[in-house]
Order: structure tokens, then sequence, then C-alpha cells
């Protein structure tokens, strides 16, 4: 069984004065990995501006335009299709022994491997009065610590689409305790590697069918290594796991690496951005 | 005896606790400098200060000068320059050369495997916290090969004589080390004044550094390139070092360009010229890592290239030196330098180390605060003598001052003894005379693919305040043209 997904990624920009100049880089084309199943990209803008497929620093699959007119306003517009298959999040093989699973995440190797993902960043770093916010029970897998601080973050932070935004410091958001799914994310990242497990920050659709947050925009969620058995979905906005209807695009350390649109725009006056997000899903069997 | 006879020596006073280049202990002037002594001393003082001037004005003439960053205004000025080389001996010199080399050899095999497998850590040699908690560890850097296996293929070592007369290494300059266009500008203003005095000595010639750099650069082209197309790109103007940036591309014979007038295409980088785009294969880059692409690093950059970091991860053009090369010459990784040696290249370091104390270590933050005074303190990622705290110039409150900001972020400093440097007798504008002040010397490395090139001479950096040990020229230095003499 599996879904077929079309979606549709839109971006409108509009200007004050005449653009010269611009640079923008998409990280929107969802990845390609054993549960998605790539068929097909369209993309184009309002301008007819050429675009060109490159590999950003972290090696997800980047769409960059560089206008050659002036303008002020272009519109972009990516439509994708592909395929997901229907995936039961709980079903995988359990960690083989508790003890040493945590022993594992002792070990210097294991850090070595990890490290990208177990340090902190502007963005997942927790303030020290707030370090132990969250700390492991170490009579529990780990994996069931990890739905625990999911749980936890769920609970901790009210969905708020315009408490914050993406400049918001996680030291902000724990004052405050409203944020979208960013700041969820970011949340469950920090108190994970708080606790010696990596976890990464991920990008991408949510399908959402079934009344969960995400209000058209893109969606953040995280993945955390659990050892002996791999990276698992982890989705702290709606207390659950990445399911069949997260689309992933990209991973990272936090937001910044993982931002959908990078821009370099030389131009005076103010401008707008609009972002618009659709995702349509269809059962196939 | 000498002093007598010698006029514009005759008000020299000679501090015999320091190490003096051109006295030796016993108040004689060493047997390398006598000719050049006695030719000096066949002049007056007078003699010397027009020349000297006539010197520093081809200086302002040929607009060799650099900025200087306040916190109100920057300032334009010429490296202050005195008509007095120093001179290095063979027996010498061989000790440096072959010490910077093996610097900048294992600080390459570092940065791969810090890029790769990471073995030295794996195996405890360098604490994991050195790279994780680097500002300039660059994640999208791993597992990236450069061409021909080199990240830092430019390394200004700087080096120091103690008053045990060895050579210290005081710091590896690895990311933009700037200050081989002064070395050439001082070798040229001292023969064009002074012919006759430089050709009684058989000297390394230092004209030579920029086709060996293209030569070298040319070795790490990305496959498939013929003949390359080398640039090097600038900040700007207004970067302290922009004379040096041009002076390099004129006497490498290529291009000068800043980020906008390069762009990216389907992963390879592109110069616009009149005749159309031109394919650029090789970047001597002077722009910190941060600036060089706003797509993946800074996004506020505007000195960048936007698209080049992922030309360069596909191999389509080089970057010299390599991104996140910073990581390497982090003041913590210095003090690991003689295991890093040992554990890449089997071998004993030739250049002392300077023992170091991480503030980072609870023992060591204590034996640093108690023996403040006694210390150089040094942030950990500052370039250019920012920062710097030496304990026994601090006023009290000064020293309150610092501790607090060590205590209150310790990594970010190092502490070391405060080392006595060298001193060679210098001429002072202001007293028309010739005085002691301390010296160091910033030699350029050049790494290629199986090859590679020390310049045979270096910038001996002065400070010029009495007393002052700081030599760098952001901070008030000045320079001296370096004489590396060949083999009898």
């Amino acid at each position: 069984m599996s879904l077929e997904y079309f979606i549709t990624y839109k971006a409108e920009n509009t200007y004050e004065e005449w653009v010269h100049e611009a640079y923008w880089q998409f990280l929107v084309v969802p990845e390609e990995n054993d549960s998605q199943q790539f068929i097909g990209v369209d993309f184009n803008n309002s301008i007819n501006a050429r675009h060109e497929f490159s590999i950003n620093g972290y090696g997800f699959k980047t769409i960059r335009v560089h206008p050659k007119d002036r303008f002020k306003e272009i519109t972009f517009e990516a439509n994708f299709k592909l395929i997901k298959k229907k995936i039961n999040p709980f079903d995988f093989k359990p960690e083989v022994d508790r003890v040493k699973s945590y022993a594992k995440i002792q070990e210097l190797d294991f850090k070595v491997d990890f490290d990208a993902h177990l340090k902190t960043t502007v963005f997942t770093s927790v303030p020290n009065e707030k370090k132990g916010l969250f700390e492991f029970d170490k009579d529990k897998s780990i994996f069931d610590n990890l739905l625990a601080l999911n749980q936890f973050t769920y609970k901790h932070i009210q969905f708020d689409a315009h408490a914050t935004d993406v400049h918001t410091t996680l030291k902000e958001v724990l004052e405050i305790r409203k944020g979208v799914c960013q700041d969820f994310t970011h949340l469950f990242c920090a108190l994970a590697r708080a606790n010696g497990i990596p976890a990464r920050y991920v990008s991408g659709y949510l399908h959402q069918g079934n009344g969960y947050f995400g209000d058209s925009q893109m969606h953040a969620w995280a993945e955390a290594y659990v050892p002996y058995v791999g990276w698992i979905g982890f989705d702290p906005t709606n207390d659950i796991l990445a399911d069949t209807n997260h689309i992933k695009v990209a991973h990272g350390k936090d937001y910044v690496d993982c931002s959908p649109l990078k821009g370099i725009v030389y131009t005076a006056g103010k401008n707008k951005t609009v972002h618009s997000v659709q995702v349509n899903g269809q059962n196939q069997q | 005896m000498e002093n007598l006879k010698n006029q514009i020596f005759s008000s020299y006073k000679r501090n015999p606790v320091l190490y003096d280049e051109i006295y030796d202990k016993k108040g004689q002037v060493k047997e390398v400098y006598s000719k050049l002594f006695n030719l000096y001393g066949e002049h007056s003082i007078s003699d010397f200060v027009n020349l000297n001037e006539k010197a520093k004005a081809s200086f302002f003439n040929q607009g060799i000068t650099f900025q200087v960053y306040d916190k109100k205004k920057t300032k334009e000025k010429i490296f202050p320059f005195d008509l007095f080389p120093r001179i290095i001996p063979p027996e010498e010199w061989a000790i440096i050369e072959s010490g910077a080399i093996q610097r900048s050899r294992a600080l390459n095999l570092f940065l791969w495997d810090i890029y790769h497998d990471k073995k030295i850590i794996r195996q405890k040699v360098v604490p994991m916290e050195l790279i994780s908690s680097s500002t300039n560890y660059l994640d999208q850097m791993t597992n990236i090969d450069p061409p021909g296996g080199i990240y830092n293929h430019i390394s200004g070592t700087d080096v120091i004589k103690h008053n045990d007369g060895q050579y210290y290494v005081l710091e590896d300059n690895i990311r933009c080390p700037s200050g081989v266009s002064y070395v050439i500008c001082n070798r040229t203003a001292l023969k064009r004044a002074l012919f006759g005095v430089f050709n009684h000595y058989k000297t390394y010639s230092v004209t030579n550094y920029a086709e060996n750099l293209l030569d070298l650069l040319e070795t790490v082209k990305p496959n498939g390139v013929d003949a390359p197309n080398v640039v090097v790109i600038t900040p700007g103007m207004y970067n302290s070092a922009f004379y040096e940036h041009s002076y390099l591309a004129k006497t490498m014979g290529v291009e000068l360009v800043e980020g906008r007038d390069l762009f990216v295409e389907n992963d390879f980088v592109y110069m616009k010229t009149i005749q159309g785009p031109q394919k650029v294969d090789i970047i001597y880059r002077r722009i910190d890592d941060a600036f060089i692409d706003p797509l993946e690093f800074r996004p506020d950059s505007t000195l960048g290239v936007p698209g080049l970091f992922a030309a360069y991860k596909k191999g389509n053009v080089t970057l010299a030196n390599a991104p996140g090369t910073g990581v390497a010459d982090d003041k913590a990784i210095y003090t690991y330098m003689p295991e890093i040696i040992r554990y890449y290249l089997n071998e004993e370091p030739i250049l002392n180390n300077v023992h170091t104390y991480h503030c980072s270590r609870p023992k060591e933050l204590k034996y640093v605060l108690e023996h403040i005074r006694e210390l150089v303190i040094k942030p950990v990622d500052e370039a250019g003598g920012y920062g710097i705290s030496i304990g026994n110039r601090l006023s009290s409150k000064e020293v309150e001052r610092v501790k607090a900001e060590v205590q209150s972020n310790p990594r970010k400093y190092v502490a070391q003894p405060i080392l006595s440097l060298s001193v060679h007798p210098t001429y002072i504008d202001k007293n028309e005379s010739f005085e002691q002040r301390h010296v160091d010397l910033r030699t350029f490395t050049v790494l290629g693919k199986d090859k590679e090139f020390v310049l045979k001479g270096g910038l001996t950096r002065v400070a010029l305040k009495k007393g002052n040990l700081i030599v760098n020229s952001s901070q008030g230095g000045g320079s001296k043209d370096t004489w590396v003499l060949k083999p009898q």
C-alpha cells in the first residue's frame, strides 16, 4: 500500500522598488529515500527566469534562480509528485538491550559519529537554568524516553502561529511557551541532545488530512537516533511519530540548515513574501 | 670597541637581559652582522635618515598602505619600515624552513582527518571538544576531498626567538595570512636605496613568491581542467590588505576580482568580462569562510559569490585556502601541535611550541587566574593581535576585568608564559637613533600537490613602542627587510 502525493509550494514576492539583481535558493524538493519515491518536479516562475538544480553543503537538492532582468514581482511555484510508502512508525525492531543502548551513547566513537547532531546551535541551546527540563528515566528504554519527550514538548508549548518568528531563540520560546512547529522541533532536539541522543531538525510537508497542526506552510519535525535501531521521526507539534503523512525534504542541525528559501536580493524599499503549501494525497494499490 | 667607531650606533643602549639579534652577550657584533655594521658605520645618522625618508616616500607613492580598524574610524597608513635589515644565517634558516613545512603538512593532514574519519579524535590524541565547540569547523566540509588533498595551500607561521636563542612558533595562520607583499616591497625599497650594501651579502631572492604561488596553485586544479584560469578574490578596496590582494594578482598575472565580478551557473564559476563569461578554475580567496557564499554561509554577505560552495563541493573549482581551515588555526589547536605532528608524520617537532594553558580545563584555569600577572591571555579565535592581554602590563582593575571575562567564557581563552622576544636595532624616528625593539618573523609556506615552497625570507615585524611585545601591523607594528643568507 502506498500514497501518491501532489504537493504545491508557492512563494509570492513583491517589492516596492525595482530589483536589479537577485539570487534565490529553494530547499523544497522532497528527499528520495526508502519510503519516498520521487516521480517528478515542475518548477516555474512568473518572469520566466532560468532555474537550475544543485546540491547544497549538506547534500540536499536545491533549486536556484538568478533572473537576468529587473522586476518588482516574482512568484515561484513548484509542483511535486511522489509516492510514499505506508509506514507504521512502530514497526521496527526494538532496542536490543536497554543497558547496552545507554552504554553505546557514552562511547567516544558514537559521539564522534554523531557530533553534528549532538552539538548545540544558537537555535537549540537551552538556557543553563533550564538544562534539566527533561531528564531521561534510565529505567525506560531510549525510545520510550523519546516518546515521553515528544509528549512533554507538545504539552510544554502551546501552538500559536503568531507568537514567534524565524529568529526566535529557544530562550524566548521557553519564556512565552508558545510557538510553531519550528519551535517545538528546536526544543525537542535540544532536550534530546542534552540527554546524549543525536537529534536532527527535519523540514518537509505535512498532509493535514487529520486535523494536525501545520497551517499550510512547510512543516518541521525531528529525527532522533536510537542506538541499534536508527533514525526515528518524532513530530512534537502533534505528539505523534512521523508517518505516511510526513514528506521529508531535508534535515540539519536546526532551522538555519533547512530554511526553505534563501534569497539575496539587491533592492531598496520594502518587500513582502507570502508562502503557501498544498498537499494532496490519494491512495494507491 | 666597535661601538665607538660606529656613529649611527653611538647612542644604542643594549639591555643585557634581552636577546639582541646583532650583539652577542659580551656586546660584540655577531659575525654575520659585522660586514653590514661596518658598512653602515661609515655613514652618519643623517645620511641614514635621508635614505630612510626616501624609502618611506616610495611606499606612499606606490600606494603600499594598509587600513587600521578602530571603533570609530579606519585609517590608512604605511607600514613603518627602516633600512637596517635583519639577517638570518643559513643554519638558523634551515631549522625555520623545515619546521614551517613540517607544521603545514601536519596541519593539512589534520584537516583531512577531522573532515573525514576523525581518527585523531577517536584515538584520543586531541579532545573532541576542540572541534565540536569550534565555530570555525564547517560541517559542510565533511567528506569533501579538496583537489590534490590540500586544505592549507598558504600558511603563515609566526616564529620568535626567545632569550634562550631558540625559535618558538607563536601561531599558525592558515585562513588568509597576509604580509607577503610587504616582504617583497621591503626588499625592493632596500635594494633601491642601498644596493651597494645589499650586494655584499649572498641573500636569497624573495621576488619569486608569486611565480611559485601560481605554480603550486596550478597543481591543485580541478579534475579535467587543462590550463586553469586562476583569480584572486578580494573583499574590496576597504579591506586592510587590499594592496596585497592587488599586488599578488598583478605579480601572478591573474585577474583580481570581487564577488560581484563572478557568478555561478550549473555549478561552474564564471567571471564577467566584456568578451562574455569566462570560466574560473582556481580561486585564491582572501575572503573569510563566513562570507564566501551567502546561500551557504552568512546570508547577509555581499562579498561572496552565491552558489560558490556548491560548485566547490562538486569539484568544479578550487578554493585556496579550502573552507574550514580556520578550525586548525584556532589557538586551542595550537597547543596540540606537537602531538599532531607526531601523530601524522611520526616525527619530532622541529620548531618549539610555547607551553599553553587551556582555560577550559578547570585545573589550568585555576593556575591562570592565580598567575595572571606572569601570563599572556589570548582569545582562541581572534586574529591580528586583537583581544590579547599581557599580565604584567595590566592595572589591578584590568586584572579583575580580564579574570572575570576568562571565568565567564573559559573555552574562549588560552594563556601562555610571557615570552621574551628577541630584540633588533631599529631606527626610531622620534628619537633619531637606533634602539632595541622586539621582533618576530612571519614565514610563508605554500603547499601544492606533492610540492611545497617556503619563501626564503619573511616578514620581520617590529613592535615600535618601547617594550611592547605585540608586533601586528594593526597594533602599530613596523617591519624590516629580512635577509636569509645562502650557505657559504
